[in-house]
């Protein structure tokens, strides 16, 4: 009689997935120091990942978007509703300047919904997280700071008809508001959600169309019209693109600092993000700078944050031309 | 020049205050201490910031604030020191100019003001620390011209305006830049910033003729830390 065959032995060597899960660190760590430096997802330190974008999927909304950056997935709806001047409390004056008007009346509401299952670190159901407030306030910063809607497009106007033949031209006035609600949902989160959640941002809004609205003196109310040619585009003003870099550091307190390798990743995705501590948000329009964020170590420079504006330069190039 | 008390506050284990032109900050910290079990990290201590408004309650903006906070915080303290441990940061604003700052330019002007106070507050708490860090705010106006500790006037016309930190090592900490503006003015902030943040540390005793007071200001945080010393050594003098 034969003897059971013994089990063949078993190996000591992990299979890729566990090692990353074991200890995702070292396993970036592992990948970074190979010449020239490779992610686990196979991208070079200064790529970006595929980025999808579609428009109009949702029907019931002025504009709408969803896009797709790796594995983030992003859906932003666009919905425009009107806000009487009559009910606001302090109308803001009329002689000013309405460079502050869209911000002071909070015309543009962005939300950012992270809990819908997207990730496992953010549960369905639950309120909104710190990231997900931080990042409709971040989303809500860059909408009134780089001045992409035109105040004009969101006026609904009237101009009383003439009575009398003495009467001075009537001026136009403004009798009430389009309020743009922005609302982003996450469907899948891997990495990188500001750059993905601005993006939605940026296809919506090129692709909302308002209906003509207008004020009936006699119903004293504001009627639009559902004729689909008398739909209007908005104007916007500016394209700004935002780009994320997230820093890998070997620097550990028990170590000299000087020891310390550090990687600049472009675009990270959430396996990256959790073992990169620093981060770097920069948003450019054209050829001006809107905006840089950096926070969360001391690896990145003043040379290195001039690197990854030049690579925002040329993403703004890229993702210019790519939106709808 | 800022001013600034420590332990400020009796029960809390560090605490400071910090008024700059714009803003007075009161900081206080507890740590380190129990964690609840969800924020509880295996290797290392988690870092938790309450930012109150000067009035009502908090809002997105506070947690987008408190978010900026703790990572620079967090890249501050010895975090490894105290494994599942808890370090808590109240800062409560208790003056802001009573003109609104628009298009993000309010959230960048009173950072500097938050982390100073956390700082002041952390060492007061005797918290361990990696490096000693001060935040700087810097405006830049229609013309190009670089300010530091812009007033509110200056603020409200400014192009861009930032906030960056630097340690002492001079390694840049934090940058968060909003507003309009090119690279080649980006490093003239940057350059102001930096000294603006070496001068708050430069020795006291050295009266070198290279050390320009009216340009990259005093040395207000050196001062407090040595005050802060003087303090905790003065039972060693008496006996």
């Amino acid at each position: 009689m034969a003897a059971d065959p013994s089990p063949a032995p078993t190996s000591l060597s992990f299979p890729r997935s566990t090692f990353a899960k074991l200890t995702p660190g070292p396993f970036l760590h592992a990948h970074l120091k190979q010449n020239p430096p490779i992610r686990p997802s196979g991208r070079t330190l200064t790529q970006f990942r595929e980025q999808q974008i579609t428009t109009g999927s949702l029907t019931h909304s002025h504009g709408s978007a969803v896009v797709r950056l790796g594995d983030t997935t992003v859906v932003c709806s666009v919905q425009g509703e009107i806000l009487k001047a009559a009910d606001i409390p302090s109308p803001p004056d009329e002689s000013a300047d309405n460079e502050d008007l869209l911000e002071t009346l909070g015309l543009l509401v962005p939300n950012i919904e992270l809990s819908t299952g997207c990730s496992p670190a953010h549960l369905p159901g639950n309120p909104p997280s710190t990231l997900a407030q931080s990042l409709s306030w971040k989303v809500r910063t860059l909408l009134y700071g780089s001045e992409i809607v035109n105040p004009e497009d969101l006026q609904i106007m009237f101009t009383a008809p003439k009575i009398d033949e003495e009467d001075d031209a009537p001026v136009p006035e403004v009798k009430a508001y389009w309020t743009l609600y922005l609302d982003i949902m996450f469907i899948s989160l891997d990495g990188n959600p500001f750059d993905a959640a601005w993006l939605a941002v940026m296809a919506a809004l090129r692709t909302t169309r308002l209906p003509r609205a207008s004020w009936d003196a006699d119903r004293e109310a504001v009627v639009c019209s559902p004729a689909l040619e008398h739909y209007a585009h908005l104007t916007l003003h500016t394209t700004p693109v935002t780009a994320t870099f997230a820093v890998f550091s070997t620097a550990n307190p028990l170590k000299q600092r000087s020891e310390a390798e550090s990687w600049v990743l472009t675009d990270p995705d959430t396996s990256e993000e959790e073992v990169c501590r620093e981060a770097l948000t920069v948003t450019v329009d054209g050829k001006r700078v809107l905006g840089i964020d950096k926070a969360g170590g001391r690896v990145i420079g003043m040379e290195a944050v001039e690197e990854c504006v030049k690579l925002t330069f040329a993403r703004w190039k890229e993702v210019s031309t790519i939106l709808p | 020049m800022p001013h600034i008390t420590t332990s400020a506050l009796q029960r809390a284990d560090g605490s400071a205050t910090f008024t700059s032109n714009l803003y007075s900050i009161l900081a206080g910290v507890n740590g380190p201490v129990e964690v609840q079990r969800r924020d509880e990290l295996p290797e290392e201590a988690y870092i938790e910031v309450n930012i109150r408004p000067g009035s009502g309650v908090g809002t997105p903006r506070e947690r987008y604030l408190e978010s900026i906070v703790a990572s620079v915080l967090r890249s501050v303290i010895l975090v490894h020191l105290h494994p599942r441990m808890l370090i808590q940061v109240t800062l409560q604003v208790l003056q802001e100019p009573s003109e609104k700052l628009m298009k993000g330019k309010g959230e960048v002007a009173v950072l500097p003001s938050l982390l100073n106070a956390a700082f002041l507050a952390l060492v007061d708490g005797g918290i361990p620390l990696e490096t000693t860090m001060s935040a700087v705010l810097v405006a830049v106006d229609a013309a190009g011209g670089v300010v530091a500790e812009p007033s509110i006037k200056e603020l409200l016309i400014c192009q861009s305006v930032h906030a960056l930190a630097y340690d002492l090592q001079g390694e840049l900490v934090m940058d968060q830049s909003t507003g309009v503006f090119d690279m080649g003015i980006w490093e003239g902030v940057a350059e102001v910033a930096s000294e603006r943040c070496k001068a708050a540390v430069a020795s006291t005793e050295d009266t070198d003729e290279m050390r320009d007071t009216d340009e990259s200001g005093e040395p207000w945080l050196r001062t407090a830390l040595e005050e802060k010393v003087r303090a905790a050594n003065a039972w060693r003098e008496q006996t």
